[in-house]
């Protein structure tokens, strides 16, 4: 069965990742700005399913160890991520312990469930709706780069709280690998290629000829 | 006066779109093949599938995106010029650059991290903006300023990278972690920078992708 959408792909053409001209892949470089032509992300699934992992191992030193430390008249406390959000929360500053709780631990967990999801769908292991997932997709690209809330509010306290022996602050592992979660989470999604899930669809529909449906 | 006035504003806003005809474009997302069409100003294209933004043709949109990143970029002077954060504690006087933030960071043995303060914030914002108008203030005379590919292609690529909006809230919740300790209030570079987070903003999505690439392949040939 043929779709009724035709496949730039399935012309031998691509459309260039950087300037969007559409010209046949086996010219191997866009004749308007000489990126590189690809059909798909080469090793798009595995590319990212590395990241992921990468991420995922580096998410929990992130939020065990200090992202800094603060020595308040010889009083040294180590402060996480996450005491760092129950501080505003206990300190009755709900919107901003909210802010803290979604960019620093909802929004990575969230990229990571969300990028293994889309590559299991994109290698046929489940079968969602690929506009759905297109969303997913779109919103893990989004939301990512508020992550590095935590590591600019480390860098700001450490350059302006330097008050001799009354009170500093100074960044603490915690923070370094926080910073590797974001990035390795924004490498990750933007080597994923959503084209792999219609690819998936196209062939789930091919493959299975509409007679399944149920008739009245 | 005022008509010259008008007639010199109107040749720089309509210089002939391009005249090449858009073929065929491909949605980024799901790879369908559309048959190009004439688009009227202010329209823009759907792809038929998934429903992403194909096209854009944008009234005055080289117009729009000069001037807005010429704005962000005088804005970026008065950003490091003025602290974001002024802090009196006791007797202390303490202030926050952009860079004090970084260096803070690189002397305590994070070069990475106050590297990538550095390339967010700083290096992002200023090649995006400076690209920008490099690419799209030579294209309203229907010229291609010397090296406007290469440029053109590194602003779209470290576009992802630019972070303003992320550091301006980042000063929000230090502004709120410090306030109990210290008096701490906002100052002249912290509206500079909301400044230009929103002229950039505005910059780059005053014109679409594609139509810059076209003029570009236009004023080249």
């Amino acid at each position: 069965m043929k779709t009724r959408f035709p496949k730039a792909a399935a012309h031998g053409l691509a459309g260039c990742h950087t300037c969007g001209k559409v010209s046949p892949v086996s010219l191997g470089r866009c004749p308007r700005c000489g990126s590189r032509l690809h059909l798909r992300n080469p090793h798009s699934i595995q590319t990212t399913l590395a990241l992921v992992v990468a991420a995922t191992v580096l998410y929990i030193p992130s939020h065990l160890l200090p992202i800094m430390t603060v020595t308040e008249l010889g009083d040294v406390t180590h402060n996480t991520i996450i005491s760092g959000m129950l501080w505003f929360w206990r300190s009755e500053a709900y919107p901003i312990a909210i802010v803290i709780f979604t960019a620093s631990i909802l929004i990575p967990l969230l990229k990571i469930v969300a990028l293994c999801w889309l590559c299991a769908a994109a290698s046929g292991l489940v079968h969602p709706s690929p506009k759905a997932l297109g969303r997913i997709y779109w919103f893990t690209e989004l939301l990512g780069r508020w992550s590095m809330v935590d590591i600019f509010v480390v860098g700001i306290l450490v350059s302006i709280v330097r008050l001799g022996n009354y009170m500093t602050v100074i960044p603490g592992p915690g923070a370094l690998a926080f910073a590797g979660v974001v990035l390795l989470t924004m490498f990750a999604a933007m080597s994923f290629d959503p084209r792999l899930l219609w690819d998936q669809l196209d062939e789930l529909s091919s493959t299975e000829p509409p007679t399944n449906t149920p008739k009245p | 006066m005022n008509r010259i006035l008008a007639r010199t504003l109107n040749a720089a806003m309509s210089w002939p779109k391009p005249q090449v005809h858009r073929g065929q474009s491909v949605c980024h997302f799901c790879d369908t093949l559309h048959e190009g069409c004439h688009l009227n100003e202010g329209m823009a294209a759907r792809c038929a599938r998934c429903g992403a933004l194909l096209y854009e043709n944008q009234a005055g949109s080289l117009v729009r995106a000069s001037a807005f990143s010429l704005t962000a970029l005088l804005l970026m002077v008065l950003v490091h010029i003025f602290p974001f954060l002024t802090m009196d504690a006791a007797t202390l006087r303490r202030e926050l650059t952009l860079f004090g933030a970084a260096g803070a960071l690189m002397k305590d043995g994070y070069q990475l991290l106050g590297t990538s303060i550095i390339l967010f914030t700083f290096v992002a914002p200023l090649m995006l903006a400076g690209g920008m108008l490099y690419v799209c203030l030579p294209l309203m005379s229907g010229r291609a300023a010397p090296g406007a590919v290469f440029v053109a292609k590194l602003m779209y690529r470290i576009e992802p990278w630019n972070m303003v909006e992320v550091f301006l809230l980042g000063v929000l919740v230090s502004l709120m972690k410090l306030a109990k300790v210290a008096d701490v209030h906002f100052d002249l570079g912290f509206w500079a920078f909301t400044g230009v987070m929103l002229c950039t903003a505005a910059a780059v999505s005053g014109i679409h992708r594609d139509e810059l690439w076209d003029r570009l392949e236009v004023a080249r040939s």
